[in-house]
């Protein structure tokens, strides 16, 4: 068990290598941020000599090896932009996108399982209709749109909540709603089908026969084993909410690192970028890792057959 | 009971609006860039900066450069200029501004080893020294007249503070003797700022200054609605005219110097022929652009500058709006149908490439719009002519107010910018910089500009205007050059 996941562990670090080289090269082959640093009346002498100062007129592979080098060192390098240390600067921001994504995780599951397990169980009936509606809504607002809305109906109109900002507790409420939308749709359409699936099969029914209530069967059985498919897609959509979250963190001014993603890309702070990649992609591959973990505690045939 | 309800009554006899404010809150649409303000200079980051620091000179409402740090100032040669400086200047940790930091801030931004992204603004500075208790003299590599106006943008920096804390840390911790002390930077979230006490310049309007990052324009007007913000910038003409209704708050738009332009290639592509240009500056309804795009928000030139920048020119008439002229040129050139390609970025407005393109199309010019990132765009309009498109669009200011920032970048042979090698016009716009006297200047720029409107490599489209919206009991003025400091702004209830 410990060789397995040592390996996946490796696997890890080298998807993680191979992504954090090609957008290194990618970011690069289209050109530096020179250009967008100085001021509009600069010459060319000047450009060239702030090119030099910055180091970006090294050969890509120079680059590339000092960056490796860097790292190898624990050294995230400075922001070109913001003349600071990289590290400082996205460590100070993961907690707000950590908050967004817990808050969005919470509105997800907490109303989309629900929803996809009544759904399931009160197949066919106006209930069933309704909440495939609510659904809907939620997968086809997109969030730029369902943000602004949500600000102006309860930001604006009816005063309740701040209209932007991370200071308080509630305003971590619209961003988490629109934020975790999507995904509670996912959510409830994945938990209704997995429901349905084992609804089907003998043992529910054998359980029924015995006179077991259809609610105690759903609770101790049905649950556990629809639950295989509902882990996949959690780890997944771990990914989802944060790259959902850089439109959301856009609309309502919440300081995470999408929104110093997008900025940094746009400014061609390279440094930045990778460092927010390199994080994006532990926390991506450690879900799944998780999500492997708690397979074999869910499903014991995974556990025998390792 | 009865002393309650008396108090009860007493509190509610009390107008609301009678308290002062105290508080201000300004929603920007992106956070600081540095503090360090010989580092970035984009607007965000001065936006802050400049309440933080005094400068060695600034610009009244009018835009006149008067003094600041600097008490006066006299040219000894046309390469030498002496500054008196004010003594009764402290920054905010209590030690006084002296020449020594004069002196010092000027050699810091001028160093090449700073990398200061601003150089290429002080770089015709070759020394700055301490001429007396009072006095400082600097020394230019020619007669330089633009100098007073980029000194405007030179803040003053404390050299002991500096060389204790070092570069790194006097980013994040800055100190200056400006109006407003930093006290909290939330990088990315907000800066706060304390007014300082016993300000030289006089007293203060709010005690604490909060600059937000909000970076959607819809949720930082809908913060103004709340309340929750006091007053924000960089309005779209379209959302200026969606907030008119509201009465709690109030527009506030400024003509500034930056000029919207449409770049026109003299060197390579269909329009090195001079006929298609000059058909394309008649076929342009500029009246068009600013009423429907702008939505009035512009004020019309004839030039490829702004009233607001020295070196305007009223007499040099633009190309009238002839859509029939355009056309028989265009055939006398035999091009009919020729193919130009527009390059562009998402920066520029895309509503008005597309207006041009038809335009254009409708005086038998195709027009081909390309839209690349902003640096990609950056790298083929300053590349080689083949390389920069026919045309392309572009929103100018060189924070001087003066046309050298302007027409010498944009067109002079050799600059990155210019697609045009025109002796005559290089002839004027060198003169114009290296002689002090302002009516010999405006008579280059005469000259220069006349080239410019038989050439056509660029045509003036208007002059764009900065909206800022604010809650109505916000009295401020801006500024053309797109000041904001916030001791010129009070409130009103």
């Amino acid at each position: 068990m410990i060789r397995h996941f040592a390996g996946r562990v490796g696997q890890a670090i080298v998807a993680t290598s191979g992504v954090l080289t090609i957008v290194f090269f990618i970011m690069r082959l289209s050109g530096d941020p020179t250009l967008l640093l100085v001021p509009e009346g600069a010459s060319a002498q000047q450009i060239a000599e702030l090119r030099h100062a910055l180091g970006f007129d090294r050969p890509l592979l120079v680059q590339y090896v000092a960056y490796l080098s860097d790292l190898a060192h624990l050294d995230l390098g400075q922001s070109v932009v913001q003349r600071a240390s990289v590290a400082g600067i996205v460590a100070e921001r993961i907690p707000y996108t950590m908050m967004l994504a817990a808050g969005a995780l919470l509105v997800a599951l907490g109303i989309g399982i629900p929803a996809g397990i009544v759904m399931a169980v009160w197949r066919g009936s106006i209930m069933e209709r309704a909440l495939a509606g609510f659904v809907l809504t939620g997968q086809s607002l997109p969030t730029f749109w369902s943000g602004i809305l949500l600000i102006l109906l309860f930001g604006v109109a009816l005063g309740w909540l701040p209209s932007s900002g991370a200071d308080s507790l509630q305003s971590l409420v619209m961003p988490s709603i629109a934020l975790g939308a999507l995904t509670m749709s996912t959510f409830a359409r994945m938990t209704r089908i997995a429901v349905l699936d084992e609804l089907s099969r003998d043992y529910v029914m054998a359980a029924r026969a015995r006179g077991l209530s259809l609610r105690t069967a759903v609770l101790r059985h049905v649950l556990r084993n629809a639950s295989i498919p509902v882990v996949t897609i959690a780890a997944l959509e771990v990914g989802n909410l944060l790259a959902g979250a850089v439109i959301v963190e856009t609309v309502f001014a919440w300081p995470g690192i999408g929104q110093l993603a997008i900025q940094s890309i746009a400014a061609r702070d390279f440094l930045v970028v990778q460092a927010i990649v390199l994080f994006v992609s532990t926390v991506y591959i450690g879900m799944n890792l998780l999500a492997d973990i708690a397979y074999a505690v869910i499903d014991p045939r995974i556990r025998l057959e390792r | 009971m009865r002393l309650l309800v008396l108090l009860f009554l007493v509190s509610m006899a009390v107008p609301a609006g009678a308290q002062p404010k105290e508080a201000l809150t300004v929603d920007m649409p992106g956070d600081v860039a540095t503090m360090d303000p010989h580092l970035q200079w984009d607007t965000e980051s001065y936006t802050v900066y400049r309440n933080i620091f005094d400068n060695l000179v600034t610009r009244d409402g009018g835009g006149k450069i008067v003094p600041q740090v600097a008490t006066g100032w006299r040219y000894s040669d046309e390469t030498t200029i002496v500054f008196d400086l004010r003594t009764d200047i402290r920054f905010q940790d209590g030690s006084k501004l002296t020449p020594d930091d004069v002196a010092f801030s000027i050699r810091r931004i001028i160093n090449p080893a700073f990398k200061s992204p601003q150089l290429s603004q002080f770089d015709q500075i070759t020394s700055a020294d301490v001429t007396g208790p009072a006095q400082v003299t600097l020394h230019t590599k020619t007669a330089y007249p633009v100098l007073m106006a980029q000194l405007v943008k030179l803040s003053i920096v404390p050299k002991a503070y500096v060389e204790k804390v070092g570069d790194q840390k006097f980013n994040q911790e800055p100190l200056g003797s400006g109006p407003y002390r930093l006290r909290t930077w939330q990088r990315g979230v907000q800066s706060v700022l304390d007014s300082v006490d016993n300000y030289w310049r006089g007293k203060l309007p709010f005690r604490t200054v909060t600059f937000r990052a909000v970076p959607d324009g819809p949720t930082r007007i809908a913060d103004l609605r709340t309340g929750r913000a006091d007053i924000t910038r960089g309005l779209s003409p379209d959302d200026a005219e969606s907030v008119k209704a509201d009465k709690s708050l109030r527009l506030l738009p400024v003509a500034t110097e930056r000029v919207a332009y449409l770049f026109i290639n003299t060197l390579a592509t269909p329009t090195r022929d001079k006929r298609i240009r000059q058909a394309i500056a008649m076929a342009i309804d500029r009246d068009t652009i600013m009423a429907s795009l702008q939505q009035g928000y512009a004020r019309p030139v004839n030039i490829v500058l702004t009233p607001a920048n020295f070196g305007y020119v009223a007499d040099v008439p633009g190309w009238p709006y002839d859509p029939d002229g355009a056309r028989a040129l265009i055939k006398e050139a035999g091009a009919e149908g020729a193919v130009l390609s527009f390059i562009t970025s998402p920066s520029y407005d895309r509503r008005l490439n597309e207006a041009v393109q038809q335009m254009l199309g409708d005086v038998g010019l195709k027009v081909d719009i390309s839209v690349t990132d902003q640096p990609t765009f950056l790298r083929r309009r300053q590349g080689t002519p083949e390389d920069a498109g026919s045309l392309s669009q572009g929103r100018w200011s060189c924070a001087c107010q003066d046309a050298d920032g302007v027409i010498f970048p944009l067109f002079r042979s050799g600059s990155i910018w210019s697609k045009m090698n025109n002796p005559a016009f290089d002839v004027e716009v060198d003169a114009a910089r290296i002689v002090l006297d302002p009516a010999t200047r405006l008579e280059h720029y005469r000259r220069a500009f006349q080239v410019l409107r038989e050439e056509v490599p660029g045509i003036g489209l208007f002059q764009d205007y900065a909206i800022y919206l604010a809650r109505k009991e916000l009295k401020w003025t801006p500024t053309a050059n797109e000041a904001f400091f916030i001791m010129d702004m009070q409130w009103q209830p």
